[in-house]
């Protein structure tokens, strides 16, 4: 039995069943777009619209118009595509390992996470995408039979096991969060007024019912899903790092790569719920759901895991020196510390493993505000650990002639405003139209952990 | 409400309702199907109803394994053998290709699976006993036979008000 003096209720303001229903459908059954919605939008979408624009450069002309050069040829396409990856993490953690370990106050923001893995791994997506240089061949990438020979594709090079990897994951992830939103969308139905809305929640409602049998295949198929798609948060950042493990450049041929991903991974995208359910608690007045012990358990994750991260950093410039290989040591304690990209070696260090520590302190994780500006700065740290990976070791290899600097062009740098106006206009539209919190999960919790029952006169 | 078929219990907390089925069953009252807004374990064990889903995704997933290793041997064994460094054709890293899509069969059978037996699909018309069973409400369907007579049912309907319900209505659907 779940303790409530441990961590106190998890919905607070004696919740009744119906109130819950009303609070998570209200946004939706309503008509008015709110004000803040459509500016959000608007500057979302001209966000969008460059990049838009840095695509048809990209496509029209080709990665010519990025500033690649022969040394340094993964640039902002490949930081930006493992960032969006790692962000995209947080939602499988959070539904999936938490609901493992019996965490119930999950059920208030999985959905919101589960959303925002989907349009992150999305936008992950058009990076290799675009990277290709010639999109229209993209689907060389599948193993076809082709007229070639037929030559199938290398299986095993990690770049092929990426495409399978991310694809399973976004198809895996999806499916995992549409099968939860089923009975939310049935609620929905059950309580517009609008014939036609009611007709669209039918249909995105399979016309669930919520028998009893339905609901055991229901929980046992959910768990099933759950269970299956948890080992890919493992593998596909592992699959990542592989990418970069597999190749024998100074800073990226080591093993400590695929367990550092995956926990970067985790940092990140826990860091933008974070960010996220802030925006989202005080825009929507989601106060008593998301309530100050919430964001705490994330914080304290947060601080967890980046102890683990700064652990990664220190061994891997332990194990430079120890392997006393003359290109590694250059690569931790000249290039990367002290080179002309240290100021982003310094950044990720800073942002990290140091910031998430000052968590330790009660009050820091009661100040929302701090824990807000934290939250974003992780977010950025994490931005410059791939950019320490990716440069300062493509940089500098292991020939001085081969040396070569880099730095973005407009059309790059448009190309990832453009997937972050994506990203936000991907969750507006699921603050507006989809249920964001778990209708059906929250109930389920709601009277062994915070509802009231010995005094009637609370009621209502 | 006497030439109406079913029988409805409404209640409206949990575990009301699930001691509500337990004193039915031991009155020998068969209990058609409970409609709640969220899952109810107990009722299930009550019920006694089993699923085999399980099972079903456990093929699924080994489907997906041999049937990826199979691909993977046919097309760098059999139809395209192609040496680089020396290594082996039939690689020990098709282990990774094999997991990912063994996950990938596994949950798309799955969920199949759930919509193939719940007779699911977009669209489909329902009509719920009692809408709010959707909302705040648990609801206790109970048929009532041809054979039926007016004290069984009414025994049936003090049985429901005195375990709890707020409301027992009939019900046609």
């Amino acid at each position: 039995m779940y303790n409530i003096n441990v961590r106190g209720v998890l919905i607070e303001g004696n919740k009744r069943y119906h109130d819950i229903t009303r609070d998570v459908t209200n946004p939706i059954l309503t008509n008015k777009t709110p004000l803040w919605w459509w500016i959000t939008a608007f500057l979302a979408s001209g966000m969008l619209v460059w990049g838009i624009w840095g695509f048809y450069n990209t496509i029209t002309v080709g990665t010519g118009t990025w500033g690649l050069n022969n040394s340094v040829s993964w640039g902002w396409a490949i930081i930006n595509f493992v960032w969006w990856i790692g962000i995209g993490h947080a939602g499988t953690a959070f539904s999936i390992f938490l609901l493992v370990l019996h965490q119930k106050w999950r059920t208030s923001i999985n959905r919101a996470a589960e959303a925002m893995t989907i349009f992150a791994v999305m936008a992950a997506g058009m990076f290799p995408l675009i990277h290709m240089g010639r999109i229209w061949n993209g689907f060389f990438v599948f193993p076809y039979p082709n007229t070639r020979g037929p030559l199938w594709d290398n299986f095993n090079s990690p770049l092929f096991w990426d495409v399978m990897a991310i694809s399973t994951y976004l198809t895996a992830s999806f499916l995992f969060w549409y099968v939860g939103m089923m009975p939310d969308f049935a609620t929905i139905r059950e309580r517009t007024t609008s014939k036609i809305k009611k007709k669209i929640y039918n249909i995105l409602s399979f016309g669930w019912v919520g028998s009893a049998r339905g609901w055991l295949r229901f929980e046992a198929a959910a768990l099933l899903m759950g269970g299956l798609t948890a080992p890919l948060v493992v593998s596909v950042h592992s699959i990542v790092a592989t990418d970069f493990a597999a190749g024998v450049v100074p800073g990226w041929h080591s093993t400590i790569f695929p367990p550092f991903f995956v926990v970067g991974a985790i940092f990140s995208g826990f860091a933008m719920v974070l960010t996220m359910m802030i925006i989202v608690r005080k825009v929507y007045k989601y106060e008593e759901y998301v309530t100050q012990r919430h964001l705490d358990a994330i914080a304290r994750v947060l601080t967890f895991v980046s102890l683990i991260m700064g652990v990664a950093y220190i061994s891997e410039i332990f194990i430079a020196w120890y392997s006393d290989s003359p290109y590694e040591m250059f690569v931790f304690f000249k290039n990367r510390t002290a080179g002309e990209y240290a100021y982003s070696y310094w950044a990720m260090i800073t942002f990290n493993a140091l910031m998430p520590q000052l968590f330790w302190f009660k009050k820091i994780r009661q100040n929302i505000t701090i824990v807000f500006i934290i939250s974003i700065f992780i977010n950025v740290g994490m931005w410059y650990e791939r950019f320490v990976i990716v440069v300062t070791s493509l940089s500098k290899t292991w020939l001085p002639s081969t040396w070569h600097g880099y730095s973005p062009t407009a059309t790059e740098i448009a190309i990832y405003v453009g997937t972050i106006g994506f990203f936000i206009l991907g969750l507006l539209a699921f603050l507006r139209f989809l249920p964001m919190m778990a209708i059906s999960e929250l109930k389920g919790i709601n009277k062994e952990t915070s509802m009231i029952t010995e005094k009637p006169e609370n009621h209502e | 409400m006497n030439n109406q078929n079913q029988i409805l219990g409404v209640f409206d907390d949990p575990d009301v309702v699930t001691n509500a089925v337990k004193v039915l069953l031991k009155n020998d009252v068969k209990v058609k199907d409970v409609f709640s807004p969220f899952p109810l374990e107990h009722v299930w064990d009550l019920l006694k109803l089993k699923t085999r889903i399980p099972y079903a995704t456990f093929i699924y997933g080994a489907v997906g394994t041999s049937s990826v290793f199979a691909f993977l041997y046919w097309t760098s064994v059999i139809s395209y053998p192609l040496t680089f460094g020396g290594k082996p054709h039939n690689s020990l890293s098709f282990v990774v290709l094999m997991f990912v899509l063994t996950i990938l069969s596994g949950v798309i059978f799955t969920l199949a699976t759930l919509l193939i037996r719940e007779k699911m699909w977009p669209g489909k018309k329902v009509t719920l006993p009692d809408s709010r069973s959707m909302d705040d409400k648990f609801v206790i369907v109970i048929d009532k036979n041809k054979d039926m007579d007016e004290a069984t049912v009414k025994k049936i309907d003090e049985l429901l008000m005195k375990s709890g319900a707020v409301e027992v209505n009939g019900s046609n659907v």
